[in-house]
């Protein structure tokens, strides 16, 4: 990971679409004795989403299903419906966005954990892995975040990309 | 104790496993329970486990869940979630269920893998031609496994295991080729 080269790439990010099962959680399922299933978000993230967004960078979610956790997640982060994408073809999926939308692979941000989302972080201008993500994913990342997954790990990279771009002491007056 | 493993003589060992067989406390979990104050209680389970027992699957080697830890059915949760065929709830002889599996699906010790990390994982792990135990089993487990995972039991020890086989395999690549581009479900 170079940081200078992190920085030139995060300068052209107009778009970030964000990996949730460790990236947003901490990697953990948990299930009651009843055997509903939840997971641990990190509130960190919500700011970071706020932050992107506030500045006109939007933000996606993609994984393989969209939970009804997910969905309420989502409401929280403040991210709509239609940017909640469930779809395990990750590759495919960002084909259709960039079909749609005109965006190209450099302009996008892309932060990812696993195999399923090796094709897709080395495809994008700026790719994203937190510290505790598999070591072939930290290997391709152009940025490893301090944080580990669920534990801000989107905030992180907001302020990252804000600073490259110079918007992060503008749009943080807002937020004071 | 010999803690120190031969790689080499452990990716001969894996190349050979059909049946992959372990406990859900400790490993799958990291042994904890939490429980708020009205007395509910919940298990934390390493989300990409589940792909490393998918991945197993989806190459040929069969899972076996025996739970013998299970409080109020939470193996029985994630196995049902994975989809596993070979889920075995409230077992109380280990040995005896590995007997049985082994002559339902004709194979020997050898073609038989095992994750464990306690007491009760020991008589298995001697007799199975792949015994492996997690970062934090104790002693006694980490003594007779041919590995032991970097990953501490319920995190993440399940997918680093299924990583080592399928790569001694020479599987690995072309099954992450199929991931990248169809998901793994």
């Amino acid at each position: 990971m170079n940081k200078a080269d992190a920085i030139e790439k995060a300068k052209k990010v107009k778009y970030v679409i964000l990996d949730i099962h460790g990236i947003m959680t901490d990697n953990t399922l948990y299930y009651t004795q009843e055997g509903v299933k939840s997971e641990a978000f990190s509130l960190h993230d919500r700011l970071g989403v706020k932050l992107l967004t506030e500045a006109g960078i939007p933000v996606a979610l993609l994984t393989t299903k969209i939970s009804r956790a997910d969905e309420q997640m989502g409401k929280i982060y403040g991210i709509p419906q239609e940017r909640l994408w469930g779809q395990g073809a990750k590759m495919a999926r960002v084909d259709q966005f960039e079909a749609e939308t005109g965006i190209k692979d450099e302009e996008i941000c892309y932060a990812g954990d696993e195999m399923i989302d090796l094709a897709v972080m080395k495809r994008v201008g700026f790719s994203v892995a937190p510290s505790d993500a598999s070591h072939e994913a930290t290997a391709v990342a152009d940025y490893v975040t301090a944080a580990g997954g669920g534990k801000g790990v989107v905030r992180e990279t907001a302020q990252f990309i804000l600073q490259a771009q110079g918007k992060w002491d503008q749009i943080t007056e807002k937020f004071k | 104790m010999a803690l120190e493993k031969d790689l080499n003589i452990a990716k001969e060992k894996a190349t050979k496993i059909k049946l992959f067989c372990h406990d859900i406390h400790g490993v799958l979990t990291a042994n904890n329970i939490f429980c708020d104050i009205e007395g509910n209680r919940r298990y934390g389970f390493w989300h990409m486990d589940g792909f490393g027992d998918l991945s197993f699957m989806a190459n040929g080697i069969n899972i076996a869940f025996l739970d013998t830890t299970s409080i109020d059915g939470e193996g029985l949760f994630r196995a049902k979630e994975l989809k596993l065929d070979k889920f075995y709830y409230s077992v109380t002889n280990k040995m005896a269920k590995i007997e049985e599996l082994k002559k339902e699906m004709n194979i020997s010790y050898e073609e038989i893998g095992y994750l464990g990390c306690e007491i009760s994982d020991i008589t298995p792990m001697q007799k199975v031609g792949f015994p492996v135990a997690t970062a934090d089993a104790i002693d006694e487990v980490k003594a007779i496994a041919c590995y032991i995972t970097k990953a501490n039991g319920g995190r993440g020890a399940m997918r680093e295991i299924c990583e080592f086989v399928l790569r001694a395999m020479g599987k690995w690549e072309s099954w992450v080729e199929v991931v990248t581009k169809k998901g793994y479900k």
